[in-house]
């Protein structure tokens, strides 16, 4: 840490650890609903739609802090300058968490837009908007005030630029359904596989360039180059969601061509990271970071890429659309995307925001914590796909009744859960890990010697 | 690669898929009005989405495929379950329920956000959207149609008994119900060539009757109608 106002960080990140742990709670309760019958009396009070909400919202409000954090601590580094207000910056964390803590506790009382992902009422969307001017107000003067602009910077600012603009669109009341879908998926698709994609492609470049003192310009041309690769498939790949809502043929082909190339930049996205690792000819400290982005990087081309690509061909996608198989994909792909991008940059940065020698730390639970998630994770998706796969083949093929089709699935559901629970001691692991990191014990020895 | 290629890579990359994208979507709206009956998207149709969305019925159920997956999908819904299979779904979920491993909360719906549900998803029913979803194809049950209709062949006659649904109102046997005649006791007094005729317009010869016309079948499927109901006769017996 090279900055005071780096310092402002490390609030959003304690926020974001503690929505992950609560987010991956409700998840279970998700599984347990489709294992166990509950009472119609526990239903009625606490339907699986509200508490789906909760772990949806959840998940994307924690990443939005992870990525609004990691940007606060990324920014004075870039520019070589303090923030332009670290207060403003506390109180922007203050709105949002306020807004996601009405939002969820209105969701119990039934207060909802009622449209997934996007239930978050429509008065609260106001403060939602206005804690995202308050941020992008605060990087951006920041970025203007030092006049020095850096390619993995303006990859970061657009990116948190596209995010803002599209969120606009998931406001308005459509009266037509099908419209309705076409522009939430602006939100829900062009975020993950643009917006996000942009910012999470930025914090990668960062830390490279931090950890492995590959050159800068180096780093930033491949950025470029996978940049160009996201857009252009992620952009048009959005027709792959338009299949079957009533939209016009052709989004057959578009949609079908442009997502089998998404998994080309994610290709690039790991061959870079491997690349960096070999010539950065530095010994890579702390293991644990490695581990992660290594991880990420893997996790993102299986989930995402792989995952993606299995399923989003028309002819799949026919039998497939909206089964199992999608939260299958949609599980592995968060995961591996932008959570394991998010635990990355906390390892990376809450060392350096501590003032640990070397940025280095005892990194054994934190490496309990990633193989536990993540065994847990994939295990879950692998469950999810199972189920998926019977859903399309008894409801879908057969014509089965999808009460009928759901029949087999409950015991896939039941693995789902018990893995869920391997992710659960795995995140709270990783966040207890991450709130209370010390020295290795020779560094502590070290520092400790000269006092002796 | 130089830089400036990798920047040539970026910018002509992200700007075709952009400027495709978004002419895709101004014409994509072009189609919307005729794809989705946007002249049956009426006020209460509207009223109907409100109330699904106020009910948060789309973190269980899919529609069109999009949502949560604890739940049926909604999209068919109408043709699948009917009006009164909604309406009773949505009323006393409890009930209907009973007996299943998944409960649906009671919605406690006022009548008009009832009325309006069930309009709403018979007006998404109409949607054409590349006949998603499979179970519920409308070329599949098409085809299983003309299946039935070659099968058929070997009865004419029967199949299209069936498919006009003439036992609504005529018994055959144990089947059908007694509002027109029993058809077994029209050949003893009619050919089939009146029957046919007959078919076309009831009216021109019985002024009054509540017999439908089915003008709409061709003259060799009445023909073949009149000699099913000739060749079904009970003879000897006639009223």
């Amino acid at each position: 840490m090279n900055y005071q106002s780096q310092r402002v960080a490390y609030p959003y990140f304690v926020v974001a650890l503690l929505l992950f742990v609560a987010q991956v709670l409700l998840g279970l309760f998700l599984a347990f609903s489709y294992f166990f019958t509950l009472p119609q009396g526990f239903v009625d009070v606490f339907p699986f739609s509200t508490a789906r909400a909760i772990h949806t919202n959840l998940l994307v409000l924690w990443l939005l802090l992870g990525f609004m954090g990691a940007t606060y601590y990324m920014v004075p580094e870039e520019t070589g300058r303090e923030l332009a207000s670290p207060k403003l910056a506390i109180a922007q964390l203050v709105v949002l968490t306020g807004t996601g803590v009405v939002a969820i506790v209105g969701f119990l009382f039934g207060w909802t837009q009622g449209r997934p992902l996007l239930e978050i009422p429509r008065p609260l969307d106001l403060l939602v908007v206005a804690g995202a001017l308050m941020f992008l107000g605060n990087v951006g003067a920041t970025m203007l005030l030092a006049r020095r602009f850096t390619v993995t910077q303006g990859s970061l600012l657009a990116g948190l630029v596209f995010l803002a603009v599209l969120y606009l669109f998931g406001i308005p009341f459509y009266r037509n359904l099908a419209t309705d879908w076409y522009y939430w998926w602006w939100v829900i698709h062009l975020w993950v596989e643009g917006a996000w994609e942009l910012v999470t492609a930025a914090l990668v470049a960062f830390m490279l360039i931090h950890l492995t003192g590959v050159e800068r310009r180096v780093v930033e041309k491949w950025l470029y180059v996978e940049l160009g690769l996201f857009l252009f498939t992620g952009i048009a790949g959005t027709g792959h969601h338009y299949y079957w809502l009533g939209t016009p043929r052709y989004w057959l082909w578009v949609g079908g061509v442009f997502s089998a190339l998404e998994p080309l930049p994610i290709l690039l996205m790991l061959w870079d990271t491997f690349r960096a690792e070999r010539e950065g000819g530095r010994k890579l400290e702390p293991r644990l970071t490695w581990t992660l982005l290594i991880g990420m990087a893997v996790l993102h081309f299986v989930g995402a890429g792989l995952f993606g690509l299995a399923h989003t061909l028309p002819q799949i996608n026919y039998y497939t659309h909206g089964s199992q198989v999608t939260v299958s994909h949609g599980h592995l792909a968060f995961y591996g995307a932008y959570v394991l991008v998010n635990l990355t940059f906390f390892y990376f940065a809450i060392p350096r925001l501590r003032a640990l020698p070397g940025g280095r730390f005892r990194e054994r639970r934190g490496q309990v914590g990633f193989w536990a998630a993540s065994f847990g994770l994939v295990g879950m998706s692998l469950a999810f796909s199972v189920a998926g796969v019977l859903q399309s083949y008894l409801e879908r093929m057969r014509g089965e009744p999808y009460i009928v089709s759901q029949e087999p699935i409950r015991f896939w559901m039941l693995l789902v859960f018990l893995h869920g629970l391997l992710v659960l001691a795995g995140a709270a692991i990783i966040a207890w890990d991450l709130l209370t990191l010390r020295s290795p014990p020779d560094e502590a020895a070290r520092g400790a010697a000269p006092a002796a | 690669m130089t830089e400036g290629q990798s920047k040539v890579v970026f910018w002509v990359g992200t700007l075709t898929s952009a400027a495709l994208f978004l002419a895709l979507t101004v014409d994509t709206h072009r189609e919307f009005d005729r794809l989705t009956n946007a002249d049956a998207l009426d006020e209460q149709v509207v009223a109907g989405k409100r109330a699904f969305e106020a009910r948060n019925c789309n973190d269980c159920h899919t529609i069109l495929g999009f949502g949560g997956y604890y739940a049926p999908d909604l999209t068919r819904a109408h043709a699948r379950i009917g009006e009164e299979g909604i309406r009773r779904r949505l009323a006393h979920p409890e009930q209907v329920f009973r007996a299943s491993y998944r409960k649906m909360p009671q919605q406690r719906l006022s009548a008009a956000e009832l009325d309006g549900m069930v309009r709403f998803l018979r007006w998404v029913d109409g949607i054409e959207n590349n006949d998603w979803p499979p179970q519920d194809s409308e070329r599949a049950w098409k085809r299983s149609t003309e299946r039935l209709l070659a099968g058929g062949l070997l009865s004419p006659g029967a199949a299209l008994l069936k498919q006009e649904s003439c036992l609504q109102c005529h018994a055959l046997g144990a089947e059908g119900e007694r509002i027109g005649p029993r058809l077994e006791w029209i050949g003893g007094r009619r050919d089939a060539a009146y029957v046919a005729e007959f078919l076309e317009d009831p009216q021109r010869q019985q002024p009054g009757t509540t017999m439908p016309a089915y003008g709409h079948l061709s003259k060799g499927q009445r023909q073949m109608i009149g000699e099913l109901v000739v060749s079904l006769a009970a003879r000897g017996r006639v009223p």
